[in-house]
């Protein structure tokens, strides 16, 4: 998947580079803002209230 | 740099310098789990080069081939230089076998990235946008009372305009909480007080939201909305994380008994103290403590109320007007608690941690008052 990845990034390896940054930095946003609070209330460590 | 496998020779599973190397032409949309059927037929090549393959080398390789006229799709499986004997069977295991393996691993490696992701946004990430929220609700309750105050102000300089400013004594402002009626109403999800544990620093203030939904305690810490609120008979408790969205109760196993516990609202201080823990019980009545005046063992329906305890997520009846009896009912001669639950043991939420305090003092706010109890730290 990576190398797939890689492949198809254009530009010279320096610029490869900062594309694969964007790309993981884009993955990290979408984690943290999107799928990480979704995900947050399914899990055994976030409630502190009873009843 | 590449990450094309064994398409050369340094990735080659059999390396062999002098022997014929082939380049096979490449399908434009390579299936990396079947290898394309035609690769076998290929022509063999000169093997050009043992130094780790680039784009450019890569080109002129696919130009000597001759039958190749893509340089931008590449079997990611092919391995280069078989053997000619075994050359169909051999690769096509190699190829299959390697890619799954390879996918395994990427996956594995890609899952525990996001699994440790995960934690930095729990522990990390969450506390600064819980602190922004909490930041956020604090700005919005200052602005209600610093208006509300100025309405009232406004009023009272107009009839005693002569009044300077004192000093002003706590004894001079310490009122009958009986006689104060609660003169705000709450919405969900905003801050209607200020909670202050002075035993944690004179920098630990939060707004107390109310709600207990993930959404409010977010915010801050959540007031349940059934139960009572600050300084009436029966039980104000309140929620709060204690791992993450600001922590604001990550410090409860710390408080020790008569510690204050201080709750500010539009009109009033509220000094309530932790009540005494179980193992300190029995020897209450001889070790006494200055701060400690007002503290007692609970007894009656109050027995077995301590400072602090662990309990069952599903015990609702701690934050009960009588904590531990199961009615909504707030007695006649309901004493005037505060409750605050949280997850336990920490990064867990298998029980919760309970603390109990008493009321045992109000003060009417006023101009440069602060209540002495800010200052114990």
């Amino acid at each position: 998947m990576y190398s797939w990845i890689w492949r198809h990034l254009p530009g010279p390896t320096a610029v490869r580079l900062l594309e694969v940054l964007v790309l993981f930095l884009a993955v990290v946003a979408l984690l943290f803002f999107v799928v990480f609070p979704w995900l947050e209330p399914y899990l055994p460590f976030d409630q502190v209230e009873v009843g | 740099m590449s990450t094309e496998p064994g398409r050369h020779s340094t990735g080659d599973p059999e390396p062999d310098p002098d022997e014929t190397g082939r380049i096979m032409p490449d399908p434009v949309e390579p299936d990396p789990v079947e290898p394309d059927p035609s690769a076998p037929a290929a022509a063999p090549v000169e093997r050009h080069m043992s130094s780790p393959p680039r784009r450019g080398a890569h080109r002129q390789a696919a130009s000597r081939s001759a039958t190749d006229t893509s340089d931008t799709a590449d079997d990611p499986v092919e391995p280069d230089s078989v053997r000619e004997s075994d050359r169909p069977t051999g690769r096509q295991r190699n190829g299959v076998g390697r890619t799954i393996v390879r996918g395994v691993g990427q996956t594995l490696i890609t899952l525990g990235v996001i699994v440790l992701l995960f934690v930095v946004y729990e522990v990390y990430v969450t506390d600064l946008f819980g602190k922004q929220k909490q930041a956020a609700a604090t700005e919005q309750l200052d602005e209600a009372w610093a208006e509300a105050w100025a309405q009232e102000t406004t009023v009272s300089t107009v009839v005693e305009t002569a009044q300077p400013t004192v000093v002003v004594e706590p004894s001079a402002q310490t009122i009958d909480p009986a006689q104060r009626t609660r003169s705000y109403d709450t919405t969900i999800g905003e801050g209607f007080a200020k909670l202050y544990v002075p035993a944690f620093g004179p920098d630990y203030v939060f707004t107390v939201i109310e709600g207990v939904e993930p959404d409010d305690l977010y915010v801050g810490p959540g007031h349940y909305p059934d139960t009572q609120y600050p300084g009436e008979k029966g039980n104000f408790a309140v929620a709060g994380h204690r791992v993450s969205k600001g922590s604001p109760f990550n410090d409860l196993g710390l408080l020790a008994s008569c510690d204050a516990v201080v709750v500010e609202t539009n009109e009033d201080w509220f000094v309530y103290r932790v009540l005494p823990m179980a193992d300190e019980e029995a020897t209450w009545a001889t070790t006494q403590h200055p701060h400690c005046e007002g503290v007692e063992v609970q007894t009656g329906a109050y027995a077995g109320v301590y400072g602090r305890f662990i309990t069952d997520p599903a015990d609702y009846n701690v934050v009960r007007p009588v904590p531990g009896q199961s009615s909504d009912q707030v007695p006649e001669d309901a004493e005037r608690l505060i409750t605050l639950t949280t997850c336990h043991p920490q990064f867990s939420d298998a029980e919760r941690m309970i603390v109990h305090a008493t009321l045992v003092r109000t003060y009417a706010k006023a101009d440069g008052f602060l209540p002495p109890e800010l200052q114990e730290g």
